[in-house]
Parts: structure tokens; C-alpha cells; sequence
């Protein structure tokens, strides 16, 4: 059960947010809360991060909670450690919202086992283009700690998906560092479910029930993304209406299918798009040629993308990814965003907002027949 | 002497159809005798059913199609039972088969026939409001998908002319005048009566006004003037003309007093019929004048708190014989008591009369030909009536659906799977 | 592959042939270059299914050796059940057979004979290629148990133990209490048009336990429940003792669990506590058949007595359908009882749905018993305060108040509608498979609900039910008679299935499992019936259903549309 963010942990802010969060990991590792914890670390070449499970303390020196691109997505790292089921260790992770958006509806497709796994969020200031972070590893670190130091966050050199998402703060997770509005040094730990409360409760810390000032900016920082993000929409919106857009739109795409691979959410063991079933033989392609007067390869682009986006998109946490992995720079993600939450919205649903709420195609609900009868009806022209 | 592997089934209305279905299924020869050209009974005449709106003839083709294509099941169409000796077990059953003049075998349904035949009658399946010709199904999609010749009004077959129109029509040679009516005997071991019920006919109550004014119509006209295979294709077009009624009142009860007993369905056909009126005239207004409501099923009173919510106004009044239809210029008057003891006034273009379900026409008869008993109400008696009972005053001969009682479908199917139960029993 | 394909092409008489060039339709499949490597024999014949035209299609199939067949002719509503009939008799799987429907979807519909016979060679040239790639599906046949097990030791329950107990089929009846009966066994009488004592009852009980095809297990509870219709598995425990268990094996299951009465003190508008001489008809019944009498707790004769009905009804949202009746029964004893009695009878509606329920209202209307209909009402202790039909608010008291409680389903409803993997509907009662055409059956085949267990009934009412399951079992569930599941089922690809589970929550039939060591869905077949739910909700595309394969689908259409 998640429950409504009502208190919070004080904590001291020292050597940053960033050290303030992994000291606190540190803690919980030697009073053996955890058995390991799941965080993000820079690679050996320092031009990329890597999800590393960690379970000496030792290690966590080197890793970074708030790393500042996606290399995998989290919840792509927890299926890879929970596929075969909870197991018996204690384990955290670290992970930005989006992340576990993402890990919350693979648990509900069964991807992601969260018996074991305690969720850590944070505050998230938005990450970098992962393109621009290759380029130039050291000056993007130094972007990304003046931004996370900075007053206001300012999500001008953060990824234009970032820069539109709405749902930085507090995700159905255990346990949330709140670190907007952080006061007289010290910013809050708020337990998200009970699990996340026991936690607390063992390490003896104590609380606070003001959160006013957090409430405060992340609201205001909402408001200001949920703008943001309409004014995107309007862009985006006339690049994905009818068919030719939708061919402009994709023209470039090469059908490598990164997105895809990318994805936290397309699961499947084989893709559709990659099986036997969708390639078809010459004196098709030549038969479907002779309708059009011309087809282009690779085939079936469009039905790609709009085959996935109808697959994935009530699932969809726009965390980006697919942008990132695309080799030639479609806006995939603020595509996606914008088709997922017109779908989310027409099943009042919300991807990743709680571990309770029903996957909306599982789900028979009467007030929907009789909406559909209505549709029926309007588009008969009856009544 | 051994027991008879087969049981004869009286009426093939949908309490008839489930029965035989089941008993073929046991391995039971089933006779299953109807006595109108057509099977289905009273429930293929509603457009949909309470209280789910799910449509009825689609509902029901499926059980139709089964039991026309089962080999265990021998449908008797325009048959009735003439005599019946013996005892359980051990039943001689004479059955007087009516010619149908075509053939069920050679007829593909293809309708050629209908339109050359030179004779017009009024169609009494469907309530007489609409018509048909010497040759004819009931209406569209009746099953067998096969017409009868009317012998009265055939100009060939009453010898009042030499007409041969419908063969010279038909390319399959489908169409027989020498066919003859016949009396079959079989044997079976036991009986299962599943006869219906009619309506009460609401012409013994002149107050309500019906067959005086033509805004008024009884239940079942409505249903077929509703029904989209009726005779209007479902148009709300009134015996006068008048198209689209403003305002409707539908009377429950009627005939209630004088039958003594309530008929448990009609109030949910009352609502039923203020939800149609409201989903094809949104803007009339419709009025249920009510005495009790009696919903009893676990699903019907959400259907009633819908319909009251969303399409009529409910009008409560204490004495339903009181209740005075009178013609107010083009329209229609009712007068009734309110539960303060006052008279008040509807108006409205259509009335619609919830009747009273009532033994069917063929009860007295056929309690006679069966040996069995009728209750005071006239409909069939159970043995034991102290408890719930499908077992007639003779053994072997079971009852079961509305012949039984007034009940909605889905307890005309217990009684129909209640009197397997018993016939399997007393054949083995 | 040596695939050699029927083509029959029937003319319906002047129906189809009259509407549409058979010639050309003919002429133009016979060439059509893409099936230049199959061999076919394409005919056309007056009226495939007159007896003659039967009798060459026979013929046909068995000189020519078919592989698969296609037949053009009217709706599968009407005919495709003779020709499967024909497919069956010259040994040609049915299910390499189709039928192309070209007279409801062509002829009748198209006034054009040139754009109508388009249509039909797009039809049939779909079907043509769909039948390459039908499979023949086999029917499987599975041996069958024929006992059953009852669950809930009531009346409807002890029915339907006798309706089925007999030398070939063995019933165990289950009983979570220590007695048989259930509640109907502690009424003084039965409805008043029944107007007898419960011997009825009381014979029916002596007859189950004395009979020696009856197996009673009481105060026990049923525990898991496996398998499917014809062949489950189940363990059932006792109450006191959980360790203490049966493995039974039976073909169907019958639940008739009962009910019990909606708890008043959830009602804010019926205030009253323990002390006060306020009653529920259950309470009543059990003091008369204790004492003979209804007495107020001071042991005194009460002088005025209040009968509420509806009590519940708008909360619950349905009408209990036997109170109105119950309570002219409890009327009519406290009549008897004493003729200084006042009896009120506050109703809202009377509800009275049976034939011979009517007589005894007007019988009671004419003695001394005061009917008031009412709009609202209120009570605290025994004050009534109470609006009438002219809208006059009005208040009394009473010596002694009794209350028709709505019935709600037995406490345990929702876990055995878990275990056995079937419904409860919205008033939380058992969910039958079809209202109406199917009421005493639940979506699961071979489990039964009856009685009140199944929603509002009266003693009638659960006899019949009960009698009306004997009548399902014995026509479907015969002794040493096999049972043949339904053939288009569905099936999980391995290689696919992601194990995400969404279609065990799709599947209304309850015939997917997942199998934890595999990961992944699997399809019991025997309970499967082929409606697809699985296969349209599956992410992964791993579901397949037998007959409606995407290979056959996709290039139906892509013949059709070519």
C-alpha cells in the first residue's frame, strides 16, 4: 500500500545531496537493513554510468545516486535481477522516478518481482542527452552539478523529455529523498509504504511532519513543467496527426529497432516486428508495390512504431530512453509521451502511480460498455 | 413391458426447447410438438429482455438452430396432441399433425412465394398489426425458415378458386396441395408440458379502453410494434398514424384483480418498455402508473432504479380498477386515485396495458386429453404444492415454464431442467 | 504437398445463381496463377443440401480424395452443420473444410450480378487459401466421474443430494455446521400458500441421512478444488480440526451455501439495542418453533406488534423477493396466537410473485390486520416514526417490533467463489453463466450454484433449483460415459510467453494456469472453449487459438483483398 507523503526523516545535508544519499546507504548496509543496493556507477572509460549491485561498503565511494544520463533504465536492471522471482536477499535501489514508474508496471506484468526490493527515489532535477554526455563527459558532470547545487533547477540542458515531465517527485516508491526546498541544510527522507517506514524505524531516525516548504517547490516546479509540457504537445502534435505525417515524421528511420531494445516496457521475448511472421516474400512486397507504385525499405516502419506504441503506451513513463538510443535523432520520446497520455488518459489511468491500480486492458469495468455503446452509437449517426 | 426410451415435449417455447435439448442430450428420443408453424414460443416476440437488454431472437437462435439440427429431437410443427392412453412408462400418444402444404425438406426459405399469392390476411402473430398471405412465416427469421399455406384462405385449397401461384413461384418444387393433415402416434414414457401462457385479454375491461381507442395497446402489440422485425421495422407509427407519441402511459397491473394473482414479469416489461420509449423518443414523456413494484430478482431492481432515474415518471395509484382511459380530443385521458384518495389526470397519445399472464387458450382441453389437474387459477396443478413442484397429478406427466404459472425466463429454465430431472428418473 | 481442394459452389436455385456469374466465378479461380501449384476441382451443383445434391457432394469427396475442402453456398447458420455432417461421413476432417458464404454476404445483398460476383471470388479465393492452412483438430474424448459434491447442508442442498443420489453416482453432501437443514428447518411453517408444518422438511432430512448413496461430512469446509467437469479433485477439511481431511474425487460440484440476513445495526435509521423487543423474522421463526408463542423478553404477551418489510432493500439494492410472503406468514401465526393482538404491517411494495400468494394477502386484508404503505421510515427502540402514502408523518409505538432483514450471501462466499475459481455478481451473491438461459450454471462448467446462495429464494424456489441441477448432471455428467472437451481451444507458444499472467486475468473460463518451473502460461484444455479473450490480450502474441491461427486469419485476408 503507498501512503500519502504526511512526514519525513531530517537529514543533514554533507558533501552534497549526492553524499548525503550515499552516506545514508552506507548506514543502512552496516546495520543491515540491505543485503545489497542497486545504484547507478560511473564506467571505467568515465564516459557513461552502469547499474551496479553493491554489497561492500567500500564500493559505494565510487557510485553516483544521481546519475546524470540513463544509460539502461532502472527498471531494465531490476528484470534482469528479479526475472526469476524475489529471491532472498534484501536489496535497494536507487533509481529515479522514472525508473521506478517503470519497474511498478513490470511488477504488474510480472517482470519485476518488488517482494525484495526496497525503492529509493529522489527529487529529480531531469538528466542529460546522452550524446552530448559522450562528447564531453567532464564539462556535462560539471553542467549537471551546478544544476543539482542550483537554487532553481533549471532543465535547460536537461533532455526535452525532462524537461516536460511532470513526475519528478515522489513515485509509488519505499522511500523518497526530498530534496527541493531543502531548509537550513538539511532536506527529508518521507517514507512512501510501511516497508519504507520500518525501515526508518531501525535505523532510529527521527521526524519531521512539516513538509510544507517541499510541497511548496514541488508544486511550483510542476506547474511550471505541466506548461512546459502542453506547449510541447502542440508541437508535437501536428508531426504525429494522420498517416503522412506520421511517414515524415519517421522518414529517417533506419528499423534498427534501438527504441525498442531500449524500452523498459517492450518485454516480449521476440518482437513481432523482428519474428518471421512480419517478413514477407518478394511476390508480396512486389504485389503490395503494384498498389502504391513504390515502397520503401526497411518495410513496415510506420507499423513498427504505431504496433509498439499501441502495445506499450498505457505503460508508457516517458523516461526517454528510446530517444537517447535512437542513431538518428527522431524526438521518439516526446512522440510516445504525447500518444501515451492521451491513452492513459482516455483509461483514467496513470503508468507507474501505484502498485494497486489494475493495467487498464486486464480490467472489465461496466461503466466502460456503456461508454462504448455510446461511441457505437455516435459514430452509426443514430440519436 | 419395458419403459419407452422416448418423452413426448408440448410446446416449443423456450422452457420446451431447453428440456428437449437436455433430454436428447441423455440419449432420450425427444418428440417436440408446437402448435404453430414456427418454434420459440413468447419470448423471439420481445425485441430484447429484461433486464440486461440483451436481444432476444439472438439469444435465442442459437437454442433454435440446436434443436432443428438434433438428430435425437423430431420437431412437430402445427401439431397437437389429440389423445394420450397409458401410464408412465408407457404412453401412446396420438398426435394430430396439421399439413403444412410445404415441404420442410425441399422449401429453402428463399421467400418467393409470399409475393404472388393474391390473398391478404391479418397477421394474428403479430397481434394483428401487420399482415400476411395465404402463404407465409409468422415474420423474418422465423425457424423452420419454411412458410404455411392457410387452408381456410388458400383460394386453392378452400376450392373457391384454381390459383397456383405460390408453385408456379417456388423453383424447388417445395410446395405440395395434396398435402393431408395426419394423426401420428408415438410412444413415449413420459410427458413434459411446457404450453405458455396468453395474455388476459384486455378487452373485458372496458375502463382501460382498449379496441375502443386506437392509442391503446396491450404489452405484447407493443413489443411488436417496438420489435426490429416487426411490423413497423420497429418505428414507433401508431394505429392512427400518429408517429412518434409525445407521451406514453404504460398501466401495470391490469387484470391483476381479476385474475388474483400478480403475474411477476410485467412490471419489469413495464420498465422495460419506458426504457425503449426513452432510448427512440428521448424527448416523450413517459408514464408508469404502478400499484406495487414488484422486482423480484437480485438484478432487477437496478434496472428499475436505472429506468426510474433516467426514462419515466413514476405514478403511484392504489386501486388499478379505478383507472379510467377516456379520448381527450386527439389524445388520450387517464384518470386514477392518488394515495391521498384524489382523482387525477395523464394525458398521453399511447397507452400501453401491462396484462395479466394467463393460462393458455389450450389448457382446459389438454388437461383433459393428459388427465391432470388445473389450479383455481386454471393453469396446471403440481402435485405437491406444499413445495416447489414440476410432478402433475399424474405420474409421469410432468409441467414446467409459465403452463405451470406466470414466471420469468430464467426460472421457466429451472423448471425446464427441474422436469428433466424427474423424467430421467422415472424412466430409468 | 499434394494438396488437392474441393471447390463447391452451390447455386441455391435461383438464390445464388440468379445474383451471381457461377461460370465466371468458375472460370476466374480456376486460373488464378497463385494456385497454380494446388490441384482443384471446381463444380457447382443445383442445391447442395437436397438430398440429392448431399448424396454427389459424398460422392465427390470420396472419388476425388479431397485434402480440404470449400464450399460456397448460405450462412454457416444454416447449412455448415450439414455439410460437416457430409466432411465427417467420408472420413475428411471437418476442420480442413469450409463454408463461404455467398448468398446472405453477395447475392441477396448486391443488386449489382457484376460487383456481387467480385465479391464472391474474393470470398472464396480467401478460403481457399485459409483451408491450406487449417489443421485437422482431433476431438478428444475423457473419461468422466460421475459423483458430485454438495456444498451446504440447507434444503437446496439436501435436494439436490437426493435428486442425484443413486447406485451409479455416489453425492457427498458437506456441512460446515454440526446439522443438516440449514435455516429452513428452524421455521414453525412453511409460506403461508404452502400452509403446512416442516415434516416436509423434516422427511427430507431422514431421507438423506438414511440414504446409502449419501456421504454427509459435517462441520466441514471444502478446501481446494481442482480439475475441471468430469474430473475434480478436492480436499475438504473439518472445522474444528483443520488437520483433519478428506481427498475426494467428483465430477461437478454443487454449491448451495445459502444466505444469511443483512445485520439491521448497519442501518442508520433502525436504532434500537439488545434490550428493546425488536426482532428479525429469523429470530421470530426460532422462538416460535422453540416456545409455540412470540413472547416480549419480560415473558409477557405483546399487545401491539409492528411488521417492517423492506428493511435493507434500497441499501442492497434488490428486493429479497420471499419477505413480503414471510411476513404475512408471521402476521397469520400472531393472529392465531391471539385475536387481542394489534398487527401493523408497514410495506412499501408488496411483492408476491406467485400465483397462489394473492389469496392469502387477501384473506389477511380482510381480518383485523392493519396495512399501512408507507414512503419512509424510521424506528428507535419501539417508536415508529413513519411517512405515509398522502405524506403525513405519523408516529406510534409498539410493544413489539419485527423486521424483514434483506438476505445477503453467506459470510464465506467470496473465499469459495476463490476456490472455485467462479463469480460473485454485484449484490456479492454466486454469478450464474448466463442469467437467463443458464441460471443454476456458473462460467465455470460443471459448477452449479443453487438455492439462496445463488440469490434471493424461498424454500419452492431452492427445491426446484436444486431439482433443476439433478436435471444438468444427469443429461450431461452420465454414468461410464465420456466426455468430449470443446477442439478450438487455445494454446501458449513457450518460446513467446514473457509469463506477464495477463491472460489468466482475461480468461473467464478459468482454463490458464501458469506454471511457476516453466515461467510461462498453459492452457488447461479440457476447460478452455476457444473465445479468444487470451490470445487478443496477450502482449507477447504468444497465444494461439487452434482454428483461428494469425497464419490462417492473415492470409484469408490477403487472399480476399488481393
Amino acid at each position: 500500500m503507498n501512503i500519502v507523503p504526511n512526514r519525513g526523516a531530517k537529514i543533514s545535508v554533507k558533501n552534497g545531496f549526492r553524499g548525503t544519499i550515499l552516506e545514508f546507504l552506507r548506514n543502512s548496509l552496516e546495520k543491515g537493513c540491505f543485503d545489497g543496493i542497486l545504484i547507478p556507477m560511473r564506467v571505467p572509460a568515465d564516459d557513461s554510468y552502469a547499474w551496479v549491485l553493491v554489497r561492500d561498503k567500500p564500493f559505494l565511494d565510487n557510485a553516483n545516486p544521481i546519475a546524470p544520463i540513463v544509460s539502461v533504465q532502472g527498471a531494465k536492471a531490476l528484470t534482469s535481477l528479479t526475472r526469476k522471482g524475489g529471491g532472498n536477499f534484501n536489496v535497494a535501489a536507487i533509481m529515479k522516478p522514472c525508473d521506478i514508474r517503470a519497474s511498478i508496471e513490470l511488477s504488474k506484468l510480472k517482470q519485476v518481482n518488488l517482494e525484495k526490493i526496497t525503492l529509493i527515489s529522489y527529487d529529480c532535477p531531469g538528466t542529460l542527452e546522452m550524446s552530448n554526455y559522450i562528447e564531453n563527459p567532464e564539462e556535462s558532470e560539471k553542467i549537471f552539478g551546478s544544476l543539482l547545487d542550483g537554487d532553481v533547477w533549471d532543465d535547460k540542458f536537461t533532455k526535452p523529455i525532462c524537461q516536460i515531465c511532470d513526475n519528478f517527485s515522489f513515485p509509488a516508491c519505499d522511500l523518497h529523498f526530498a530534496l527541493l526546498g531543502t531548509e537550513n541544510g538539511s532536506i527529508y527522507l518521507i517514507p512512501g509504504t510501511e516497508k519504507g517506514e520500518n525501515i526508518l524505524d531501525d535505523l532510529g531516525i527521527e521526524y519531521s511532519e512539516d513538509l510544507s516548504n517541499w510541497e511548496k517547490k514541488v508544486i511550483e516546479l510542476i506547474k511550471k513543467k505541466e506548461k512546459q509540457k502542453a506547449e510541447k504537445f502542440e508541437l508535437v502534435k501536428p508531426t504525429v496527426e494522420g498517416f503522412d505525417n506520421l511517414l515524415k515524421t519517421f522518414a529517417n528511420c533506419i528499423g534498427c529497432h534501438n527504441c525498442q531494445s531500449a524500452c523498459p516496457i517492450c518485454y516480449c521475448r521476440q518482437c513481432y516486428f523482428d519474428s518471421e511472421v512480419s517478413k514477407p516474400n518478394s511476390d508480396f512486397i512486389l504485389l503490395r508495390t503494384s498498389k502504391r507504385g513504390g515502397i520503401s525499405f526497411p518495410l513496415d516502419r510506420i507499423m513498427f512504431h504505431t504496433g509498439r506504441m499501441s502495445h506499450m503506451s498505457l505503460s508508457c513513463v516517458s523516461c526517454g530512453v528510446c530517444t537517447d538510443a535512437c542513431p538518428v535523432s527522431i524526438p521518439v520520446a516526446d512522440i510516445f509521451s504525447y500518444v501515451a497520455d492521451k491513452t492513459q488518459r482516455t483509461f483514467e489511468y496513470k503508468a507507474g502511480n501505484s502498485t494497486e491500480e489494475p493495467l487498464p486492458m486486464r480490467e472489465y469495468r461496466f461503466d466502460e460498455l456503456l461508454e462504448i455503446k455510446e461511441l457505437v452509437k455516435d459514430a452509426d449517426g443514430q440519436d | 413391458m419395458s419403459k419407452s426410451n422416448s418423452v413426448l415435449v408440448i410446446g416449443a417455447g423456450i422452457t420446451g426447447m431447453k428440456a428437449s435439448l437436455m433430454l436428447s442430450n441423455a440419449g432420450k428420443k425427444v418428440y417436440l410438438i408446437e402448435k404453430l408453424p414456427l418454434i420459440g414460443g413468447n419470448i423471439i416476440k420481445n425485441e430484447e429482455c429484461f433486464p440486461n437488454l440483451e436481444c432476444s431472437t439472438c439469444m435465442v437462435a442459437p437454442i433454435q438452430q440446436d434443436i432443428l439440427q438434433n438428430q435425437n429431437v423430431e420437431v412437430m410443427t402445427l401439431s397437437t396432441v389429440e389423445k394420450v392412453e397409458g401410464e408412465v412408462g408407457n404412453f401412446t400418444v396420438t398426435i394430430n399433425k396439421k399439413a403444412r402444404y410445404v415441404s420442410l425438406i425441399d422449401c429453402i426459405g428463399c421467400g418467393m412465394c409470399y409475393d404472388p399469392c393474391p390473398v391478404v390476411l391479418k397477421n394474428e402473430w403479430e397481434e394483428n398489426l401487420a399482415e400476411k398471405k395465404a402463404i407465409y412465416v409468422p415474420c423474418p427469421g422465423s425457424l423452420p425458415n419454411v412458410p404455411t399455406i392457410d387452408p381456410e384462405s388458400c383460394l386453392q385449397l378452400s376450392g373457391k378458386q384454381n390459383c397456383s401461384a405460390c408453385v408456379e413461384a417456388c423453383d424447388f418444387g417445395a410446395i405440395d396441395f395434396s398435402e393431408k393433415d395426419e394423426k401420428i402416434k408415438v410412444y413415449v414414457g413420459a410427458i413434459i408440458v411446457a404450453t405458455g401462457f396468453d395474455l388476459f385479454d384486455a378487452t373485458y375491461l372496458p375502463n382501460f379502453g382498449y379496441g375502443k381507442y386506437p392509442g391503446v395497446y396491450t404489452a405484447m402489440e407493443f413489443e411488436r410494434l417496438f420489435a426490429s422485425n416487426g411490423p413497423t421495422s420497429g418505428e414507433l407509427i401508431l394505429r392512427d398514424g400518429v408517429k412518434t407519441p409525445e407521451s406514453i402511459a404504460i398501466i401495470h397491473c391490469v387484470g391483476r384483480k381479476d385474475q388474483g394473482y400478480c403475474s411477476a414479469v410485467c412490471c419489469m416489461c413495464s420498465f422495460k418498455y419506458a426504457h425503449f420509449l426513452n432510448q427512440k423518443i428521448p424527448d416523450a414523456k413517459v408514464y408508469n402508473i404502478y400499484s406495487d413494484i414488484c422486482v423480484p430478482d437480485k438484478s432487477y431492481q437496478k434496472f428499475f432504479e436505472n429506468v426510474k432515474r433516467e426514462s419515466t415518471e413514476l405514478v403511484f395509484q392504489p386501486s388499478t380498477d379505478k383507472i379510467k382511459v377516456t379520448k381527450n380530443g386527439s389524445g388520450l385521458d387517464i384518470k386514477y386515485l392518488n394515495g391521498k384518495g384524489m382523482e387525477e389526470t395523464i394525458s398521453a397519445n399511447m397507452v400501453i396495458l401491462s396484462l395479466a399472464m394467463i393460462p393458455g387458450k389450450e389448457t382446459s382441453h389438454l388437461s383433459k386429453v393428459l388427465g391432470i389437474n388445473k389450479d383455481t387459477k386454471g393453469f396446471f396443478l403440481t402435485q405437491n404444492r406444499n413445495i416447489g413442484s414440476v410432478e402433475t397429478t399424474k405420474s409421469g406427466i410432468f409441467v414446467a415454464g409459465c403452463a405451470e404459472g406466470p414466471k420469468d425466463v430464467q426460472n421457466s429454465i429451472i423448471q425446464a431442467e427441474a422436469s428433466v430431472s424427474k423424467v430421467i428418473n422415472c424412466l430409468e | 504437398m499434394g494438396e488437392k481442394i474441393g471447390i463447391y459452389i452451390c447455386e441455391c436455385g435461383p438464390n445464388i445463381a440468379n445474383k451471381v456469374y457461377i461460370d465466371k466465378i468458375i472460370e476466374k479461380i480456376s486460373s488464378i496463377e497463385a494456385y497454380k501449384n494446388k490441384e482443384l476441382v471446381i463444380k457447382n451443383h443445383k442445391l447442395l443440401c437436397s438430398i440429392d445434391g448431399k448424396k454427389f457432394l459424398e460422392e465427390e469427396i470420396k472419388q476425388n480424395e479431397f485434402t480440404h475442402l470449400v464450399i460456397a453456398a448460405c450462412s454457416p447458420k444454416d447449412h455448415e452443420s450439414t455439410f460437416i455432417n457430409i466432411c465427417k461421413k467420408t472420413h475428411l476432417n471437418p476442420y480442413l473444410f469450409r463454408i463461404v458464404n455467398i448468398r446472405e454476404q453477395c447475392a441477396w445483398i448486391i443488386s449489382d450480378r457484376d460487383e456481387a460476383t467480385e465479391k464472391a471470388i474474393q470470398y472464396i479465393r480467401g478460403s481457399i487459401n485459409r483451408v491450406s492452412y487449417q489443421s485437422p483438430l482431433e476431438e478428444k474424448k475423457l473419461d468422466s466421474n460421475p459423483d458430485v459434491l454438495v456444498i451446504g447442508g440447507g434444503i437446496a442442498g439436501i435436494e439436490t443430494a437426493l435428486s442425484l443420489a443413486s447406485k451409479k453416482r455416489k453425492v457427498y453432501l458437506i456441512e460446515k455446521t454440526s446439522k443438516l437443514g440449514g435455516k429452513s428447518a428452524k421455521f414453525r411453517k412453511l409460506l403461508p400458500r404452502q400452509n403446512c408444518n416442516t415434516d416436509v422438511i423434516q422427511k427430507k432430512l431422514l431421507d438423506v441421512e438414511e440414504n446409502n448413496h449419501i456421504q454427509i461430512f459435517k462441520e466441514t469446509e471444502l478446501e481446494k478444488a481442482i480439475g475441471f467437469f468430469g474430473n475434480f479433485e478436492v480436499i475438504l477439511k473439518n472445522v474444528k480440526d483443520n488437520n483433519l481431511k478428506t481427498e475426494l474425487r467428483v465430477g461437478a460440484i454443487i454449491v448451495a451455501s445459502g444466505f444469511k440476513q443483512l445485520n439491521t445495526s448497519e442501518l442508520p435509521k433502525y436504532e434500537y439495542t439488545q434490550d428493546d423487543d425488536v426482532y428479525t423474522s429469523l429470530e421470530i421463526e426460532e422462538m416460535c418453533s422453540q416456545n409455540g408463542k412470540v413472547l416480549l423478553k419480560s415473558g409477557e404477551e405483546p399487545r401491539s406488534i409492528a411488521l417492517i418489510h423492506c428493511v435493507g432493500r434500497e441499501e442492497k439494492g434488490y428486493c429479497s423477493q420471499i419477505c413480503c410472503n414471510y411476513m404475512l406468514k408471521i402476521a397469520q401465526y400472531l393472529e392465531q396466537q391471539s385475536s387481542d393482538i394489534k398487527i401493523k404491517e408497514f410495506y412499501r411494495d408488496l411483492c408476491l410473485p406467485n400465483k397462489d400468494d394473492q389469496f392469502f394477502l387477501e384473506n389477511l386484508q380482510n381480518s383485523a390486520i392493519d396495512f399501512i404503505r408507507i414512503k419512509d421510515i424510521e424506528i428507535k427502540g419501539n417508536k415508529i416514526k413513519y411517512i405515509g402514502t398522502d405524506d403525513t408523518k405519523k408516529e406510534i409505538e409498539v410493544d413489539m417490533l419485527i423486521l424483514a432483514p434483506a438476505m445477503e450471501a453467506e459470510d464465506g462466499a467470496t473465499e469459495l467463489a476463490e476456490l472455485l475459481n467462479i463469480q460473485l455478481d454485484e449484490t456479492g451473491f454466486f454469478q450464474e453463466a448466463h442469467q437467463k438461459l443458464n441460471p443454476i450454471a456458473t462460467s465455470t462448467d460443471g459448477i452449479f450454484i443453487v438455492g439462496a446462495a445463488r440469490g434471493p429464494s424461498g424454500i419452492s424456489e431452492s427445491i426446484l433449483q436444486a431439482q433443476a441441477v439433478g436435471g444438468e448432471i444427469l443429461t450431461q455428467l452420465i454414468p461410464g460415459e465420456k466426455i468430449v472437451p470443446e477442439v478450438k481451444v487455445s494454446e501458449v507458444l513457450e518460446a513467446l510467453c514473457k509469463g506477464c499472467q495477463t491472460c489468466l486475468n482475461v480468461c473467464t473460463y478459468g482454463a490458464i494456469y501458469f506454471d511457476e518451473d516453466r515461467g510461462i502460461s498453459v492452457v488447461n484444455e479440457a476447460i478452455c472453449r476457444g473465445c479468444g479473450n487470451c490470445m487478443g490480450s496477450c502482449p507477447s502474441g504468444a497465444i494461439r487459438s487452434k482454428h483461428f491461427t494469425n497464419p490462417q486469419l492473415y492470409q484469408e485476408m490477403v487472399e480476399a483483398l488481393r
